[in-house]
Parts: C-alpha cells; structure tokens; sequence
C-alpha cells in the first residue's frame, strides 16, 4: 500500500494546528472543541508532529537532544547536526551497510532509520567504542591485521564485527562472514577483517 | 525526501483512523518506504508510524493451536525464534535469508510482505511506468533480468517478499483492523487472498485499502507429519532479493504424500500456488526422481522474456530443493 493518490492536507494534531493557527482561529476552534466534547463523538486523534521536533535519546552513552525534522535520517542528524562524522555515508539506501551504527545493541542501517525512530532509544557510533585512548578489540584487531584500505567502509564493518563479538566471544569464519554480511567492501578486505576478528576474539579474552 | 506529518499511533486504532488521511503511508520500519521517498517514488504527506504502536509489536507465541506475532516483529526476531525454528523452520529460514543483518534487525513482518517492488523501473522517479499511472511497462521492450517468468502480461514485477511464499503455504493469515469513521474494525485475510494481480489493479501489490493496517500475523501449527521448507536462489549470497524461491509443504502418510502445498514466489507479480504440481503429487512417495519431475512441471507455460529465460532453470531447482527439505522433515517427524 503506497502513498494514496490525491494530494491533500495530512492530518494535523490538535495541538501543532493551535500552535501554527491564529489566536481567533484558535479561540473558535477551542470553542468548537469544547462544544463537540459534550457530544458523544469518536476518540481523539493520535499525536503528530510537523516540522523541527525536539528528541532525546542516548548517543554513546549521553544523553542527547537534538531538533529535527520527521524526514531527517539518523545518519543526517549524526553527520550534519551532531558534527559525528565517524559513521559514513555511501549508499543511503541500506545496500552498503556503511552507515551501520547500534540500536540497542544491534546494527542497523541509519540511513534508513528516521531520526525521531530513535527516541528514547540507545544509539551507538563508532566513536562510542573505544574507551578513552584504549581502543575497543575490534578497533585495536583492524589496526594490527591491516583490515582497510580505503577506509570508508571501515566504521560500519567495526560495528558489524563489534556487534558480533559482543553476541559470540569466538565466531568462527563463517559466523564472521554472515556477521558482516550486511557491509560491502569495495577495496576487498575481506580475508583481513576475518584475521581482525580472529585478534580481537584474542584480545577481548584479555590474550595477547 | 519532503516534509511531511508523522503521526505516532499509540496502538493500531489509532494507526487505521489515522491512515484514513489523504495521500497517507503507513511506516514500519521504513526500510523500503524511507528508500522509496528518498527516490521521490512515493511523496506523502502524512507518515503513520507503527512502531509506536504497541499491540503491533506483540511477541511471537502459541494461542489455540496457532503461531501468532504482531505485524511489527521483526525478521530478525522470526529468524531468533526457537517456536517457529520448531514448527516452522521454513518460516525462520525464509525469515534469516532476506537481506542484510541490519535490514533483518529493523525490517518488519506485515513491512515485509507489503514492501512494494524492485522493478527498476517501477522504482526510478523518471520512468513514468504503467504502474506509477503512465502508459508503457518499461521491461516489456527493456532490460528485464530480474522481472516475471510468468503471469508477465501487463506489468512484469515479481513479489519481492521472502515471507509472502512460505507464509501462504502455512495457511496464514493476516489479522487486519480497518477504519469506519471513528469505528475500528477488525477482520482476517488469508495470505493466500491477500495479494492483487497487474490485471486487476495494477497500481498496488495487495488488496490493502486506505485505512487498514496488518494488526497480527498468524499460522496454524503444522501437524508432526508435515513438513515445511522456503529455499530460494540469489545472484550473491548476502543483500539481493531472490531470483526464484519456492515454499513448499508436505504431509506424508504411510511412506505417500498426503497433501502437498507448493508456491513459487520471485517469478511471477504474485505468489503463485502451483496447483496442479500439488494434485500430480498426492498420492505419490516422495523421491528425488519424484521432485525433479515436479521441478520440471512446476516451469510449464512459463513466458521469458529476453534476459529472463535462466529462471526457468532457476525455478526447478528451488521447486526440488524444497519439496526435498519439507519431504526429509516430514519424515524426520521435524515439521
Ligand atoms: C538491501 C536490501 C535487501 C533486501 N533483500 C530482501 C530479500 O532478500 N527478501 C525480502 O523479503 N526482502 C528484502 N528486503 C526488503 C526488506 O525485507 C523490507 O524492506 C522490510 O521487510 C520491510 O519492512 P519495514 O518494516 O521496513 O517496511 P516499511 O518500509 O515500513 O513498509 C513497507 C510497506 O509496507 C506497508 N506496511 C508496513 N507495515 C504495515 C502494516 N502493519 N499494515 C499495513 N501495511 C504496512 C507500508 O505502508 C509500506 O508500503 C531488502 C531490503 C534491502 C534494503
Ligand atoms: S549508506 Fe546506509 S547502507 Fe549504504
Ligand atoms: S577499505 Fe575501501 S571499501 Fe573497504
């Protein structure tokens, strides 16, 4: 079911047509409301917004708020707003998997994740892994293993392979492969990022 | 992408009156529509969003001998699900191959099986396609590698949902609320009836209306002598929609087929139940000579078109892979 054909007025919310009404409209239309309250009439509408709307969700573990727009992604709002420009932006259509930052814990592509999607919700980046100046296992495993060249798909694939680690402390290849099976690599990184993974599995066991 | 109202439904009511509204999608996820506004394909002016209401996101359980979950389950929760894995591992199979981890974390359920499809064209702001309202299906004289083998009449799409197939062969059904007014009403679609050919209406997939939204989603659980399998082919093994997949199910009784329910999806506009594979295989014990012919028949009066003929190929072999996993679980009493 796609957009319905004819154009027309979306629905407002009581509270946002107040706010962008005039005073008289308003006045009109509370005494209208107040009159149709003592009918027996059918429930209220469900809350809407329009335009730059406060939110709050955590980001890296800090509280954040932010005021965006309900068609701004999270990947725009990380980039654009929040000067976090660690995730990357490639695709923007969930085909590439570099903008791939955690959602409660799992990956998700936040090119297609509506910022507002994120309220109340606990955001992960790639700048929120390392733990001051020591690096998080898959970080510290990328550098050693040389598991870029590029570079850009890098962060995602971080998140994809930190994602798994924190699900299975010793993945063997093929749970790696399917582990980052939602990030392309141009560059063909491949075989390092699975030695990466098998240092940072060593790494995070507190190996050497 | 425009700007547009988001409403945030407290719970599916308040979804379907809102969805009422002009020119109004309804969101998951969003992982197709978010793709599709960006494309400028779809331009609404009033997004529901479902995700915040709650009785879409009730669990996946077993009520009256049936698997029901909220709409908004995701596909990654189907996969994870150690009841469906039991009852239904077609389900979860079909569930872990779509897509990407990060798509199968957010995508949902009801998003999944009313995602709108692939056709390049179809997709593609500039093509004035038969299906946007214009007047030509670009495939028909274009390139159309990945488009319908067969029913590819009027628009060429293949249904692009891994869950479509498998949850039609399951029996399911789709557990809707619709809008009247003020008034909510429920009712329930059977997959199998939920979906709308080109010819019909060639503007949508499924027969969805203003003011409806997928509430539930449920199965009924498959009796120890059947069993159910989705095998699908892909050009790479992670991120494409399939090239021909096949959901089949089988119960078997005293070493014959008793029943056998087998829909080929990626072919065709719709899901297409292979009723005459079905009778030719009742009766019958299932062997791997059995399953290749069936591969065989299922491809009879398949259309190609000019870069499209491989998935005749394509197609029977899924339709043998799968009647031989659902035949193995069968008997392996595995459903
Ligand atoms: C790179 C990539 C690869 C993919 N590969 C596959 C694949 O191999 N197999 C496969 O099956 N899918 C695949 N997909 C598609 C993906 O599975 C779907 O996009 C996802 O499941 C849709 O769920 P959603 O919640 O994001 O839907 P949304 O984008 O939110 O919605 C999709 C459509 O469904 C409607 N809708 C959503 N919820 C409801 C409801 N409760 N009631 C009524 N209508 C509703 C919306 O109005 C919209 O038209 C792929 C996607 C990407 C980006
Ligand atoms: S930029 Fe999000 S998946 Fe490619
Ligand atoms: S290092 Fe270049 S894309 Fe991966």
């Amino acid at each position: 079911m796609g957009g319905h054909a004819d154009e027309g007025k979306g629905s407002v919310s009581r509270r946002g047509f107040l706010k962008s009404a005039g005073v008289a409209a308003a006045a009109t239309s509370l005494i209208d409301d107040a009159k149709k309250a003592m009918e027996p009439v059918g429930p209220a509408p469900a809350a809407a917004v329009r335009g730059e709307t406060e939110i709050r969700f955590k980001l890296n573990g800090k509280e954040t708020v932010a005021k965006v727009p309900p068609s701004m992604t999270l990947l725009e709002l990380l980039r654009e707003r929040l000067d976090m420009t660690g995730t990357k932006q490639v695709c923007d259509r969930g085909a590439c998997g570099a903008c791939t930052v955690h959602l409660d814990g799992r990956t998700v592509n936040s090119c297609l994740l509506l910022a507002m999607d994120a309220t109340g919700r606990d955001v992960t980046t790639v700048e929120g892994l390392a733990v001051g100046d020591r690096l998080h296992p898959v970080q510290q495993g990328f550098v050693e293993e040389d598991a870029m060249q590029c570079g850009f798909c890098t962060p995602g694939m971080v998140m994809s392979c930190a994602a798994l680690l924190a699900k299975n402390p010793a993945p063997t290849r093929a749970e790696c492969a399917e582990g980052i099976s939602g990030n392309i690599c141009r560059c063909g990184t491949y075989l390092n990022i699975f030695r990466a993974m098998d240092r940072a599995s060593a790494l995070a066991k507190g190996g050497k | 992408m425009k700007d547009f109202t988001y409403v945030l439904p407290k719970d599916a009511a308040e979804a379907a009156r809102a969805a009422a509204a002009p020119n109004c999608a309804l969101k998951g996820a969003g992982t197709d529509l978010v793709d599709r506004m960006k494309e400028g394909v779809t331009r609404p002016d009033t997004v529901v969003n479902l995700l915040t209401a709650t009785d879409l996101r009730s669990p996946i359980r077993e009520e009256n001998g049936r698997i029901v979950m909220g709409g908004a389950i995701t596909l990654a929760e189907v996969a994870e699900s150690e009841l469906i894995r039991k009852v239904a591992p077609g389900l979860a199979d079909a569930a872990a191959e779509a897509a990407t981890p990060q798509i199968r974390n957010r995508g949902t359920v009801a998003g999944n099986l009313c995602q709108r499809p692939r056709c390049w064209y179809f997709r593609n702001d500039t093509y004035a396609c038969s299906k946007k309202g214009g007047e030509t299906c670009y495939s028909i004289e274009g390139e159309n590698k990945y488009h319908a083998i067969f029913e590819n009449v009027t628009c060429n799409i293949v249904h692009p949902s891994n869950l479509a197939p498998i949850l039609q062969v399951l029996g399911g059904t789709l557990h809707v609320v619709t809008a009247k007014g003020t008034d909510v009403v429920p009712s329930d679609i059977a997959v199998k009836d939920f979906w709308v050919r080109p010819e019909e209406d060639i503007s949508r997939e499924n027969i969805l209306v203003a003011g409806q939204v997928i509430r539930e989603v449920s199965f009924p659980i498959p009796r120890g002598t059947t069993g159910s399998s989705y095998v699908e082919t892909r050009e790479k093994a992670s991120f494409d929609w399939a090239l021909t997949s096949c959901a089949a199910a089988l119960t078997l009784e005293g070493g014959k087929i008793a029943s056998a329910s087998v829909v080929l999806s990626s072919v065709a506009p719709t899901p297409l139940q292979l009723e005459a594979v079905e009778k030719w295989l009742v009766g019958k014990a299932p062997s791997d000579a059995l399953f290749r012919e069936a591969g065989t028949k299922a491809t009879d009066g398949a259309t190609p078109m000019r870069d499209n003929a491989y998935k005749i190929t394509l197609t029977a072999v899924v339709v043998r892979r799968a009647l031989s996993a659902a035949a193995a679980r069968a008997t392996g009493g595995g459903k």
